[in-house]
């Protein structure tokens, strides 16, 4: 093939290279002010008054509303969040007013001169304490903190466990992670005068956006225009409607002027959606001969203050659960609750990270206690090719044994180290995902447009988003294979917007070169299609070039454009009322392999190197497959290894880069990412998802290269020099 | 009160009125529109607003502007040359280094000088593809180092 | 960042007056530290005073009987000096351990000790070599050993109205190690750092982040473990604090005496 497989740079790659990218912090619109928040700095209360006299005085401020002066409209995920707080706050952060003014130091400057009384009522952080009989309230109406249960069950559990030759059990604590992208949050609002809103918002999510922003400011959907700038870092912050965005709405149409949104870094942090805390008491049992027998597992998810995304993870949590490995029996509650925190959301790997941290430790301690390889043990349960399993996910290509093979092959035990204290040790741990989109939401398609212009430019619209993973390039390389042309012919009009693009559900699930590459490529063939059939109809010959085709089919008598559109939804559905079901069209598996070493006395681990081999199905672009998989590694290294957010009576203590230590370039081991082709039969050329795998396996593998080090199991992230040490002294 | 203040800029002689409380990152993206110049934290953590001062790589969120008086500052908008890009870029271009591309101009103007920039960080790419550009920029400029 | 007034006088003299003025008045040297409070609002100011534009209060170079280190020196130029790489290795290897090259590139090894954090990194090698620091003022001109001149976190012996002008370093030799323990291998701050210099055969031991200043100690783990008085915080525990001075401290002292 000559597009795709190639390692094509990305097409805005000398834009960003150059500094010609702009970003929402970039956009300037005539007139346009700048929107400050003012936020709670009570965890939980009952606000008494807010009066905003002074804030008026402060020169040039043009807009400052209250909840008094919005629509009454609650939305989210439970109907649980409004724009801004009229009676009570949840958390540290939440709205209170806002301010327009003509620069953010006199926005910033009405803001403090607003004067807020709030009772406050007792607040509680931890989702044990919130469960507890008696416990402050989050939201009074829903009767309790607990949000919802998830519950999954195949075969038959006790007897599994009852004739087990060996049982693991253990309870795992995940910390809240910061999506931590370079570029902070913001947007610009501007209403024309026929009242209709454009939104320059750098969302992952347009058409859902353009849904529920709507319903928050009580206008049509009809009215409503969602324009992306280009998106400095998502990695699923950007995957709800939040209530910044609903404000900037509604303040530019207060001022009748465009009002920008920008968040500082610290508000950033405040406001970030992160991957929820979670709590997984897990046990798995095997037979003697490493048979997988069953898992049983009781999870704690915390929502924060308000529903969003983060209450969804069991969902996808329950997906691995009931599908990866052969298991012929599995029992599973997930419970969300509400704490005063920040709302948690959607983050890369979206509930995998945390449910497979312990998963795959008990794989690795059951392998141990069996006297298997781990990866022997592993294989002997693998999924395989062209099967169904217990929870309905049909499989159709896949890479398990190939990864796994991928690892031992290239994971050396590393030589004794010369000092006494350190330690050395190697250990896997593998992952299962969605690979061909999720059907979480009724809709898992997209939408694709190609139109061959007269001059031979073939021009892609299509649904789907670019946050940095490279889709334009992607979708580019698509449509000139099918195409047959040049990938310098191709332009992915990325700048579009709701208004012209068709229907996409949003970048997330590893979906977009999935979903939307079918969407192009469909749209690409039917283009070409009508080219063959232009070219046979004149009676061209088979090398006249493209332009001159197109332009003669476009110029005779009843002439037309080469243009063709193209819906792709995924053959799956949704789960039923039993988690059972195939969500994708598509599964994808994964093994790393890392080699550590362990300073005994201090705590401190160094990651020296790790293998990263992934069933990508096939690599549309292998420079940006591998860009995926390293940036995947290292943001789950740094979920396993630096990042937490210490809180301290509901306030994050270390909100900014210098505390919240995301990896830099000196923490990160080398990387070996072996890409494993195994031609998914739905797949566009057989791709399949790569862009949350990645993240999954490395920090088990991490945890289990220190018990392969040290004998010492770790079931808590961040694994920080000082918790290692702990854990090496035999206490917490 | 403002100052007066004067700085070659990406080879050009600029002077302008500032008040002085201002950033060197605040004249240059609000007075001086390079937008390429990015505030990602504000407080000397991330390294997105490296500017080049006097040839060598600062953060510009933490330069008060009066500082700047006299200086010879590039940006990002001052690397390439005649639409020709600078081979760190290009190196940056070519190997991948580059995602969401908030980070990547500060990244680059690191790593003019830099091996190792430890002063950026980069949530995208883990680093490796921009280790990888680094590389490949020494040995195309540097051939004998 | 809030708006203030702003002078850059010429001399001390002129510095001291506008110090002397009401008003609450703030020194600027890299800025690496004050810009970062005012953004926070941690601090408010009427009036910063640049004293870039003050002639003599930057280089490092050998005078008489001692070196001087200019307070406006930044971090990389000390590392890059050619007389401190030769007589203190163990400086250059702690500049390297600071912040990143944009901010080595604008703080200043004056800053560094004045914000007086109990974690400045520049403060236990300086214990080590002996430093003092001489300083300016209305009244005249005095001198502070560097062992006297923290007083707690945020607070130094400077009075009101008082500059910093020299770090003045003995010009002994030293062959020593710096160790900063910390999560991340760059842009970090120390849970505990430890310095450990043999000048001679005299071999000196300091410690920082695990008391309310950087102090110096008797050369050996019981005094270290006697003297350090560590705290919780969001970045570790007194309890793992007090263990790693004690592992660390054998180390240091094992690596200067090998």
């Amino acid at each position: 093939m000559k597009s795709v497989g190639q390692r094509v740079p990305k097409l805005d790659a000398a834009d960003k290279a150059t500094g010609k990218s702009r970003y929402v912090q970039d956009l300037r619109l005539p007139g346009m002010l700048e929107a400050k928040i003012l936020r709670s700095q009570v965890p939980h209360g009952r606000i008494v008054s807010i009066d905003v006299t002074e804030a008026w005085k402060v020169p040039g401020v043009r807009a400052v509303l209250t909840a008094k002066d919005i629509p009454a409209k609650v939305w989210g995920y439970s109907k649980d969040q409004v724009a801004l707080k009229g009676d009570r706050v949840r958390r540290i952060g939440d709205e209170l007013a806002a301010v327009a003014a003509p620069d953010i130091e006199a926005a910033t400057e009405a803001c403090e001169r607003i004067k807020v009384v709030i009772e406050p009522l007792p607040a509680v952080y931890g989702m044990e304490a919130a469960l507890a009989p008696g416990a402050p309230l989050l939201h009074a109406a829903r009767g309790s903190n607990l949000v919802q249960t998830h519950l999954y069950e195949h075969g038959r559990i006790e007897e599994a466990f009852s004739k087990a030759a060996k049982i693991v059990e253990g309870t795992f604590v995940l910390p809240a992670q910061q999506h931590g992208c370079l570029g902070p949050a913001g947007a610009i609002a501007e209403w024309d005068a026929n009242g209709r809103l454009t939104m320059h918002d750098p969302t992952q999510i347009p058409f859902l956006v353009q849904r529920d922003l709507a319903e928050a400011l009580d206008i049509s959907p009809a009215d409503l225009r969602i324009v992306q700038p280009c998106i400095g870092g998502a990695f699923g912050a950007r995957l709800d409607l939040y209530p910044h965005e609903a404000i900037v709405a509604l303040l530019a149409k207060k001022t009748g002027t465009p009002v920008r949104i920008l968040f500082s870094r610290d508000e950033d942090f405040q406001t970030d959606p992160v991957r929820p805390r979670t709590i997984v008491r897990l046990r798995t049992a095997a037979a003697a001969d490493g048979t997988l027998l069953g898992r049983d597992a009781d999870i704690l998810v915390d929502c924060g203050a308000y529903v969003s995304w983060g209450a969804m993870t069991p969902v996808v949590m329950v997906n691995t659960f009931g599908n990866f490995y052969h298991c012929p029996a599995a029992r599973y509650r997930a419970r969300t609750v509400c704490t005063n925190t920040q709302p948690t959301g959607a983050f890369r790997g979206f509930g995998n990270p945390e449910l497979l941290f312990p998963m795959e430790t008990q794989m690795d301690e059951l392998a141990r206690a069996l006297k298997m390889d781990p990866i022997d043990f592993r294989l002997k349960n693998a999924n395989r090719a062209e099967e169904t399993t217990p929870a309905g996910g049909h499989i159709t290509s896949c890479g398990f044994k190939e990864v796994l093979e991928a690892v031992r092959t290239r994971l050396k035990r590393p030589a004794a180290p010369a000092a006494p204290h350190l330690k050395r040790g190697i250990g896997v741990a593998a992952v299962f995902h969605v690979g061909g989109g999720a059907r979480i939401y009724r809709s898992d398609g997209c939408g694709a447009t190609v139109k061959v212009d007269d001059f031979g430019k073939v021009v892609v619209v299509v649904g789907a988003t670019d946050i940095g993973q490279g889709m334009e390039t992607a979708m580019a390389q698509i449509a000139a294979e099918e195409l047959g042309v040049d990938v310098s012919m191709v332009r992915v009009a990325t700048q579009a917007d709701t208004d012209i693009r068709l229907w996409d559900v949003g970048v997330h699930a590893s979906r977009t070169t999935f979903i939307a590459g079918n969407a192009v490529r469909l749209a690409a063939k039917e283009a070409r299609k009508q080219i063959e059939d232009a070219r046979a109809a004149l009676k061209l010959p088979a090398d006249a070039p493209l332009d001159k085709v197109v332009r003669a089919e476009h110029f005779r008598q009843k002439g037309r454009l080469i243009t063709a559109s193209v819906f792709y939804d995924p053959p799956t559905s949704m789960v039923d009322k039993a988690n059972h079901g195939n969500v994708s069209a598509a599964y994808t598996w994964g093994c790393h392999g890392a080699e550590v070493e362990v300073d005994t006395e201090t705590g401190q681990v160094v990651v020296k190197r790790i293998v990263a081999a992934h069933d990508i199905g096939r690599a549309i672009n292998p420079m940006h497959a591998e860009g995926q998989v390293e940036g995947g590694v290292i943001q789950g290294l740094g979920y396993a290894m630096f990042e937490e957010c210490v809180l301290k009576d509901g306030r994050m203590q270390n909100g900014y880069f210098l505390d919240y230590r995301m990896p830099g370039i000196r923490d990160i081991p080398e990387i070996e990412t072996v890409l494993v082709e195994t031609n998914d039969p739905e797949g566009p050329f057989g791709a399949k998802g790569i862009g949350e795998p990645p993240i999954v396996p490395i920090g088990p593998a991490i945890a289990n290269a220190i018990a392969d080090a040290t004998g010492v199991r770790m079931r808590e992230f961040p694994m920080t020099p000082e918790r290692v040490w702990r854990a090496l002294r035999g206490n917490r | 009160m403002k100052l007066r203040l004067s700085m070659r800029v990406n080879g050009n002689a600029v002077e302008l009125e500032i008040e002085p409380h201002r950033t060197l990152l605040e004249v240059l993206r609000n007075d001086l529109g390079l937008a390429g110049v990015r505030e990602g934290c504000s407080t000397g953590d991330c390294g997105a607003c490296t500017v080049l001062v006097n040839g060598k790589p600062l953060v510009s969120c933490l330069m008060l502007a009066p500082d700047a008086e006299g200086a010879s500052i590039v940006t990002i908008e001052g690397l390439a040359k005649d639409g020709k890009l600078d081979p760190m870029q290009e190196a940056f271009v070519a190997k991948g280094a580059i995602q969401c591309g908030f980070c990547t101009p500060g990244m680059i103007l690191a790593a003019k000088t830099e091996d190792i920039p430890e002063g950026n960080l980069c949530r995208c790419t883990g680093y490796t593809k921009i280790q990888e550009a680094i590389r490949e920029e020494r040995r195309t400029t540097r051939p004998q180092a | 960042m809030r708006a203030f007034a702003y002078e850059e006088p010429r001399t001390l003299a002129e510095a001291g007056a506008l110090m002397a003025r009401p008003g609450r008045n703030q020194l600027l040297a890299g800025g690496t530290d004050l810009l970062v409070r005012l953004k926070r609002r941690e601090w408010t100011v009427d009036t910063v005073i640049n004293l870039k534009r003050i002639a003599g209060l930057r280089g490092v170079e050998a005078r008489g009987d001692h070196v001087f280190v200019g307070p406006l020196t930044t971090l990389d130029e000390l590392a890059a000096s050619e007389l401190v790489a030769k007589r203190w290795p163990i400086l250059v290897e702690t500049v390297h351990e600071m912040g990143s090259p944009q901010v080595r590139a604008m703080s200043t090894a004056g800053g560094n000790l004045c914000n007086a954090s109990p974690a400045a990194d520049l403060a236990p090698p300086l214990l080590c070599l002996d430093a003092t620091m001489k300083v300016w003022g209305l009244r005249g001109e005095r001198h502070v050993p560097l062992r006297e001149f923290f007083l707690g976190p945020g607070k130094t012996a400077l009075e009101p109205g008082e500059i910093l002008t020299e770090i003045r370093i003995p010009p002994a030799l030293a062959k020593g190690c710096f160790i900063k323990f910390c999560t991340r291998r760059a842009m970090d701050l120390a849970f505990v750092s430890v310095a450990c210099a043999a000048v001679g055969k005299d071999v000196r031991l300091a410690l920082g982040a695990v008391a309310p200043t950087p102090i110096r100690v008797l050369p050996s783990v019981e005094e270290a473990m006697k003297r350090c008085a560590p705290i919780d915080d969001v970045r570790a525990s007194a309890e793992y604090r007090r263990e790693m001075v004690r592992v660390l401290v054998r180390r240091a002292l094992a690596r200067v005496a090998s």
